[in-house]
């Protein structure tokens, strides 16, 4: 197996800033995302995206490429810090951790809509259950394949799948009310 | 692949068969071909399910953050500092190897007196006369 990341970590371990942005811009993204759609918490997201890069950084320099993708190995480290989060909050049983926070800044009325919509599929996509969340954050959002998601969640392929629809059937559930405008907005469905 | 497969496969990944695994995609396309009368609705729910999910992008601001998360990465000039404390410690113990082999490899003090003796009870050009 061919790690596209492996040239890029080497060289950002033995200290090239260039390997190192080009990692940043590759990653981050995909981190930021995978974090705030289980966290519900732009804030916090960009507190694990700094957090994974800080643990990247530090494993750069003996990173050996070998059975997980460098890839693969930095969601698992971004999923298991988001799980630290989500008991943390469980813990302290804030009633206010996760949940949107309405974006009060001037802005065009078509933005402000797709930011509400944006909001409440975010909102419904946290009230998942965690295991559910995350098979769809993964499969779906960060597209990876079933196999890497199945064994990062420590689950079968056929559990996975299991997981995906119950999470998918839940979601659809909890947009009820809202779900003919933002299927609307999205440009409906055609046929496939 | 039979209606169970695909329906399966259509209900976890969704309508865009590209989502779906990928060594089980030409025979899930050839079988929409032979039923797509008979699947209509369950394709239309999942698609309406996916224009929901489309909804929950994440753009991030990324400018302040990269730059911070890249002033934490390694640098270049570490690893040389790191190198040249080793090429210090080499040199050092290079040097003690090498004193003390060289040490070994000199002749063997004298240590008999005698030559000194001589040396001083010997008679000495022009002291004759």
């Amino acid at each position: 197996m061919i790690d596209p990341d492996a040239e890029l970590v080497r060289n950002a371990g033995a200290g090239d800033a260039r390997a190192a942005d080009a990692l940043v811009r590759r990653h981050l993204p995909k981190m930021i995302g995978l974090a705030r759609r289980m966290l519900n918490d732009g804030a916090e997201a960009e507190d694990v995206a700094q957090e994974v890069f800080l643990r990247v950084w530090r494993e750069a320099p003996r990173w050996k490429p070998g059975a997980a993708k460098f890839e693969t190995w930095m969601h698992r480290v971004a999923l298991n810090l988001c799980y630290d989060r989500l008991r943390r909050r469980r813990e302290k049983s804030d009633p206010d951790a996760g949940l949107y926070v309405a974006d009060h800044r001037p802005m065009p009325t078509e933005q402000w809509l797709a930011r509400q919509r944006e909001a409440r599929v975010h909102t419904a996509l946290a009230g998942l259950p965690e295991r559910q969340r995350a098979a769809l954050v993964l499969v779906h959002f960060q597209e990876l394949s079933n196999i890497a998601a199945a064994e990062m969640l420590g689950i079968s392929v056929e559990a996975l799948e299991s997981l995906l629809a119950r999470g998918r059937r839940t979601l659809k559930a909890a947009l009820a009310d809202v779900a003919a405008d933002l299927i609307g907005d999205a440009g409906g469905v055609s046929s496939v | 692949m039979d209606r169970a497969r695909f329906e399966t496969l259509l209900a976890a990944y969704g309508a865009d068969r590209n989502r779906w695994p990928e060594e089980e995609r030409a025979e899930a396309d050839a079988f929409l071909e032979r039923h797509r009368a008979d699947l209509d609705e369950e394709l239309k729910a999942a698609q309406e399910i996916d224009a929901l999910l489309s909804h929950a992008v994440a753009t991030p601001e990324l400018g302040g953050l990269s730059a911070s998360i890249l002033a934490a990465a390694p640098r270049r000039s570490e690893g040389f500092d790191r190198r040249a404390w080793l090429a210090l410690a080499a040199c050092a113990v290079f040097g003690v190897v090498l004193g003390y082999g060289g040490g070994l490899l000199a002749p063997a003090p004298i240590e008999d007196d005698s030559y000194f003796a001589m040396a001083f009870e010997a008679p000495m050009a022009g002291d004759e006369g």
